[in-house]
This record gives structure tokens, C-alpha cells and sequence, in this order.
């Protein structure tokens, strides 16, 4: 007995720092397998209102740019607006069409400004500054005028945790918007400006330049929303599927406002759901 | 070593601060991630007993990990930097020099402080960037993010070191 207190003894430090270590894997193995509800540790209030004062400065470095893109955005609206598209009878017609007596709103929008961005991390989160008490909750995709941000994955009272288009984890749902086969969109880690498009079958015919929208399969997003371009096609051998590069639509280095997407029809789904996994 | 407490916890409170709100927001590439708050631990006084090496160490990391959300991972490498650096002291030190006090720049040279400092970034970035990235990346890939940001991350340290070491204890030596 005495040995071994002497032993402890002179090694403390080493068994000292393999606990402590110890503790500190068992906290990033956490972090890994609930890597969302950890979050809820982050995006607390303190930190929230830490990071929005400092973006509250930093935003005035950035005016021009946020101006041109909410220009942009609105000549975009502007043009999907009915005075905006040419009133002839024909059109008149299909308006009145019975099936589509009634256009029922399906999503809404809440507008909410990014107070903190990373793209350097191989698991990247923004912050927003909209939370529980302006109608967020988790599992909401995130938008932004060019394209597709990410979702929403924690919530406090005021602020949101979003993880990124740009994260290990992330992965979206995205159909090519010419021949509307879809596949899946994740980011590889490299390039902050390019994902990977997989699960796309190798007899599709595809161009550099194609467009790659949302495919609206999911609750996240709603359909067409963009998502980039196909930058280089590949198809290796060995592979059933194409291997596609995408530039993303959204530069996320300089992301500052955002729209988070409430779909109305969610409820409904997530009952359709439970049923059909139920007579399975 | 009391008179030290003021200093160390103003340069702490200061290398948290510039790093939380600038470098962890520099969004270069994924490639390049300088860490400088590790300048912390690095100059601790020569005589902080080890065991306190290793709470400072485990706490820095904690803290920096609770503002970027990366819970556990900074910790982790601070904590292996905290422990090997009294190993890497008596390792970079020719037998027979003494040093005073803690480390600083223009008392134990640009040399010495170079290496002090690079093999220490990289003994932390190596493992940050190992335990971050796992297995998303191929090494070469993770091996670049190591070198890239361990150079800019020392960069980045040896102007700190130049702009905010007192001239004092220059005239001193």
C-alpha cells in the first residue's frame, strides 16, 4: 500500500494529465455524438449578447455590401410580383383554373441577422439573433438571398445556433434543375466555395455550368432553392455515380443576413410520418 | 511570483479577447487557423510548479473552447502543451544558462524564443487539428492545416512579442 501511495505519489503528474485529458475526450466524444445538443451550451444568452455588440460594430464595415445585396434581392421579388408578368388573357384563364382556386401559403420567413460566422472549422456553426421568442425552433433550413445556408440545430430565448452548409454533418438534399434527378449536397472540407453532389446515376447527361437547386424533399427547404453551379464532372469507373464539383451560390464568408424557413405544412408531415413508419 | 499575477492575468484576459474576436473571425481558408492564445501558457513564469501548469492549461483551453464551441478540443491540446513544456525547456536550453523569471523575448533571444515557440505551436496545432478534423480529412490535407497555421500562428505570436514586451527589462539585460 504504501509503494503504490509512494508511486502515485511521483507520477501525480502524469496521472494527473491523463485524467484531466481523460475528461476532456470524454467531453469532445460528447460533443460529437449529441454535436447538437452541446450546442445549447454555447449559444446561451451571455454569449450571444457578447457576440451581437460585436458585430453591432462591425457591421457598419459592411454597409455597402449588405445594401447592394438586399437591392439585389429586391429587384429579384420585384420581378415575381404580378404586375411584373405580362397580363394576357390566356393567363387570366389558367389563374382561374379550378384546381388552383386558392394558393395556400406554405412557407413563412423570419429575416434574422448573423452575428457570428466561422468557415475554418471542419464543423462550422453561424449564430443568429433570432431565437424561441420570434418562432424558431430546431430542425429549420436557413436561407439566404443567393441560396441554401444551413439549419437551425439549437434554440434559446433569443438566439439560434445554425450549423453550416460548410459542416462535416450537414447534408442537403438537391436535385440538378434541368433533368430533375436529385442527389445529395455535402461539403468536403477543402474549398469554402465548393461542395460535393452525390448519388447523381452515371447515365444522366449533365453540363459544366448546370444549375443545382433544392429538391424540396425534405422540410427544410422549400424547392429550387439555389444551391450553385456544377464547376467539374467526373465519372470514375469504378463508381455507379458521378463524382460532381459545385461552386455554392452563397458566399459564406461574408454572410450577414438570413431568412429562417418555417414550413406551415411541417406538423402534418411529421404526423404522415409517424403513420407510415408505424404500419412498417 | 505574486507581483506576476497582474501581468499574466491582463495578457490572458488580452490574447482571449484577440483571439476569440479577430483570428477565430479571419476567414482566409480552411487551411489557415492561427491560434495565438497559446502565447499565454508559453509565458508562464519558469518556476509555475507543473500541477498549476496543468489547471491553467486545461482552463485556458475550456474557456476558448466555450466561446468557439468546440467543447473539449482546445482543452485537450492545451493540456498536452502545458505538460510538455517544462520537457521542452530543459530540452531547448543549453546546460549551464540560467534563466530569470519567465520567458521573454529580448532576454533569452530571438533564436531560443523561435524555437520555443514553433515546437510548442506545433506540438498544439498537430493535435487541435488531428482531434478536430478525425477522420474528414486525408493526412496530407490535415498535415498542410497543421504546417499552414502553425506558421501563421507563430507569425502572429513573435508580433505580439515584439509590440507588447516591456523595453525595461531590455535596458535590464
Amino acid at each position: 500500500m504504501y509503494n503504490l501511495i509512494r508511486f502515485l505519489a511521483r507520477y501525480y503528474l502524469f496521472f494527473m494529465f491523463i485524467i484531466l485529458e481523460g475528461f476532456c475526450f470524454f467531453l469532445i466524444y460528447q460533443n460529437n455524438k449529441y454535436h447538437q445538443a452541446m450546442y445549447v451550451n454555447m449559444a446561451n444568452e451571455a454569449n450571444g449578447k457578447v457576440y451581437s455588440s460585436y458585430s453591432g460594430i462591425t457591421d457598419y464595415l459592411y454597409l455597402r455590401q449588405y445594401a447592394d445585396s438586399l437591392a439585389v434581392e429586391n429587384a429579384r421579388l420585384h420581378a415575381m410580383l404580378k404586375e411584373s408578368k405580362n397580363d394576357t388573357a390566356t393567363n387570366k384563364q389558367t389563374q382561374t383554373d379550378t384546381v388552383n382556386k386558392k394558393t395556400e401559403q406554405v412557407y413563412t420567413y423570419i429575416a434574422a441577422k448573423v452575428i457570428r460566422n466561422s468557415v475554418n472549422q471542419t464543423a462550422n456553426y453561424l449564430f443568429i439573433n433570432r431565437g424561441k421568442n420570434q418562432g424558431i425552433t430546431t430542425q429549420m433550413g436557413v436561407i439566404s438571398p443567393a441560396g441554401v445556408v444551413g439549419q437551425v440545430v439549437t434554440v434559446t430565448d433569443d438566439y439560434a445556433a445554425v450549423m453550416s452548409l460548410l459542416n462535416k454533418n450537414f447534408k442537403v438534399s438537391a436535385k440538378l434543375k434541368n433533368s430533375n434527378f436529385f442527389g445529395t449536397l455535402a461539403w468536403e472540407g477543402k474549398n469554402t466555395t465548393m461542395a460535393k453532389l452525390r448519388e447523381i446515376p452515371k447515365h444522366v447527361k449533365l453540363n459544366v455550368g448546370d444549375t443545382v437547386v433544392t429538391s424540396g424533399y425534405s422540410e427544410l427547404f422549400p424547392e429550387n432553392v439555389m444551391v450553385g453551379k456544377i464547376k467539374h464532372v467526373k465519372a470514375e469507373p469504378e463508381e455507379n455515380f458521378l463524382d460532381i464539383d459545385v461552386t455554392l451560390s452563397t458566399n459564406m464568408n461574408n454572410i450577414s443576413y438570413v431568412y429562417v424557413v418555417n414550413d406551415l405544412r411541417k406538423k402534418e408531415i411529421q404526423v404522415l410520418d409517424t403513420v407510415v413508419k408505424k404500419n412498417n | 511570483m505574486i507581483s506576476r499575477l497582474p501581468i499574466n492575468i491582463l495578457r490572458f484576459i488580452v490574447l482571449m479577447a484577440v483571439q476569440i474576436l479577430i483570428f477565430s473571425n479571419i476567414k482566409f481558408s480552411p487551411f489557415i487557423n492561427p491560434y495565438v492564445y497559446p502565447l499565454f501558457l508559453l509565458l508562464l513564469p519558469f518556476e509555475t510548479p507543473r500541477w498549476l501548469l496543468l489547471i491553467l492549461g486545461f482552463a485556458t483551453g475550456l474557456t476558448l473552447d466555450f466561446f468557439l464551441g468546440s467543447l473539449g478540443m482546445h482543452a485537450a491540446a492545451c493540456l498536452l502543451l502545458a505538460y510538455v513544456r517544462p520537457l521542452l525547456i530543459s530540452v531547448i536550453t543549453p546546460k549551464g544558462a540560467e534563466f530569470e523569471l519567465e520567458p521573454n523575448i529580448y532576454l533569452q533571444g530571438v533564436a531560443w524564443f523561435g524555437i520555443y515557440c514553433g515546437v510548442a505551436t506545433l506540438i498544439h496545432h498537430a493535435f487541435y487539428f488531428i482531434i478536430e478534423g478525425g477522420t474528414f480529412f486525408n493526412i496530407f490535407i490535415a498535415l498542410l492545416r497543421i504546417i499552414l497555421s502553425t506558421f501563421f500562428s507563430v507569425l502572429f505570436m513573435m508580433i505580439f512579442l515584439f509590440l507588447f514586451t516591456s523595453t525595461k527589462k531590455r535596458r535590464m539585460a
